[in-house]
């Protein structure tokens, strides 16, 4: 094992060829996260509750494009966004964009679910008293369910985080400068060692995704035995 | 846009990628099942020594890329590799399985399985270990004071339950399974997601090639989720025997 060709690297692993060029390597993957991480949340947060609030037939298609999103490969889902954007729009989509796109879409379509599923966990006493109380149902949502309910969702929000950073990897197939990307490029480049860069990048990786994975995992277990204490 | 249908030659390419698909994701479900089992009953055990390594590989193979993972198999591990194995490797073979023969898989194949497998077995143990968390402790100390061992009482007690709570993720893995396999184009296997993008460039019709390839994936996900709503009509899966 030779790891001089990841100390000769280094910068380029973790910032690409920035500041001479645009910013790449460890640092868009995490960029590329964060954005697709925030869109999703948005996402996820509307779409839930919307299946909360939707009754009746009217949610059937929200239902089948959910399981769209669910069933698509994200693979397949960067190949159409990479296609259908600029027809759409017309104009010339950055990559960067389409994997935003893409990623987005997909956690939000997991996360909907979650957030339906974290609404409902709540009795339905809360409704009942809120609405006894003359509020409306949307400030019934935002004044007393979402606040209760949004503690409860944050390990899932956390999780989902942790995959997309994972789904990140994947814009290396259209070519968008992040962490995989530059690793592959670099191996190519000086045809040795492709064990210590895959390896280096897989730590990477890990060090992101290990430490929001224990985040979600402390905070769901506070929670549990915070339940238990007041129980 | 849609233009003239695509030519039967192109039809084949998609098809051949998908049986592609299936045996792959359908081989990496049944060897990673296998796998997780005993990881999970490792994770599990009472000892450091079975369980710190069990906790280090859930957390190594569920916290990296699968892309990276499949990289690291097929560029990484083969550059150690001594170069006969390597060789022997990419030489077509045939297996004799009585009648049958068998044709040796490519070697992107067996990175692609190898690779598929490991990432999966770690997710469908934690599965399982949901589904044995799931089981009440005194259910165990029930098992015991009725005079069963250990063994007995995993067997006749705590698995059929734990199954019972389990199948509906696992079947889940087993879809996140067969989607991951499109990771397998990035190492250059011949799958649908490869064969769509290889249509795709020979014929410009983007939409056919992507459609159909999508349309696949759909349904193959909806068929087994409909055996696991058939699974879990059923009665004997109901009274939690498996």
């Amino acid at each position: 094992m030779d790891f001089t060709v990841i100390r000769d690297n280094l910068g380029y692993f973790l910032l690409g060829a920035y500041p001479d060029g645009p910013l790449g390597g460890a640092a868009l993957t995490l960029a590329l996260s964060v954005l697709s991480g925030l869109a999703s949340a948005i996402i996820g947060l509307g779409l839930g509750v919307a299946l909360t609030l939707i009754r009746g037939r009217r949610r059937l298609p929200l239902l089948a494009v959910l399981g769209f999103f669910r069933a698509i490969p994200v693979l397949m889902l960067i190949f159409w966004a990479y296609f259908l954007l600029p027809i759409l729009f017309k104009v010339d989509v950055p990559a960067l964009a389409t994997v935003v796109c893409a990623l987005s879409l997909i956690g939000g379509a997991y996360l909907a679910h979650s957030v339906h599923a974290g609404i409902r966990s709540l009795p339905e006493g809360q409704w009942a008293a809120a609405r006894a109380l003359g509020m409306r149902p949307g400030q019934v949502l935002r004044l007393v369910i979402l606040p209760q309910a949004l503690p409860i969702m944050l390990p899932s929000f956390l999780n989902q985080w942790v995959a997309l950073i994972k789904d990140t990897s994947l814009a290396y197939v259209i070519g968008v400068g992040e962490l995989s990307f530059v690793a592959t490029q670099v191996s190519n480049r000086v045809m040795v060692h492709p064990t210590e860069i895959f390896l280096f990048v897989a730590v990477v990786y890990f060090v992101f995704c290990a430490s929001l994975d224990l985040a979600a995992g402390l905070l769901a277990r506070r929670r549990s035995r915070r339940r238990q204490v007041s129980a | 846009m849609f233009g003239e249908l695509l030519a039967p030659q192109y039809l084949t390419w998609l098809l051949d990628g998908f049986l592609l698909t299936l045996v792959l994701s359908a081989l990496a479900c049944l060897f990673s099942t296998a796998l997780g089992f005993p990881l999970c009953l490792a994770r599990l055990s009472p000892r450091r020594l079975w369980s710190w390594p069990a906790r280090a590989y859930l957390m190594v193979f569920r916290t990296t890329p699968l892309l990276i993972q499949l990289f690291f198999w097929y560029f990484g591990v083969t550059s150690l590799l001594p170069e006969d194995l390597v060789a022997w490797l990419n030489m077509p073979h045939e297996v004799a399985l009585g009648p049958a023969h068998l044709e040796w898989p490519s070697f992107e194949f067996i990175a692609g399985l190898w690779g598929l497998t490991l990432y999966t077995s770690a997710f469908i143990a934690e599965e399982f270990r949901a589904g044995v968390a799931s089981v009440r402790d005194e259910q165990r100390a029930a098992g015991l004071a009725l005079g069963l061992k250990p063994a007995q009482v995993w067997r006749y007690v705590i698995l059929p339950q734990a199954l019972r709570t389990a199948l509906p993720p696992l079947l889940g893995q087993y879809m996140n399974a067969l989607k991951n396999s499109s990771l397998a184009m990035a190492i250059g296997l011949a799958e649908l997601s490869y064969a769509s993008r290889q249509v795709e460039t020979e014929t410009f019709k983007t939409f056919q090639a992507f459609g159909i390839a999508t349309l696949l994936y759909i349904a193959t996900i909806a068929v087994i989720e409909v055996i696991g709503q058939m699974l879990q009509q059923r009665k004997r899966f109901r009274r939690g025997v498996i």
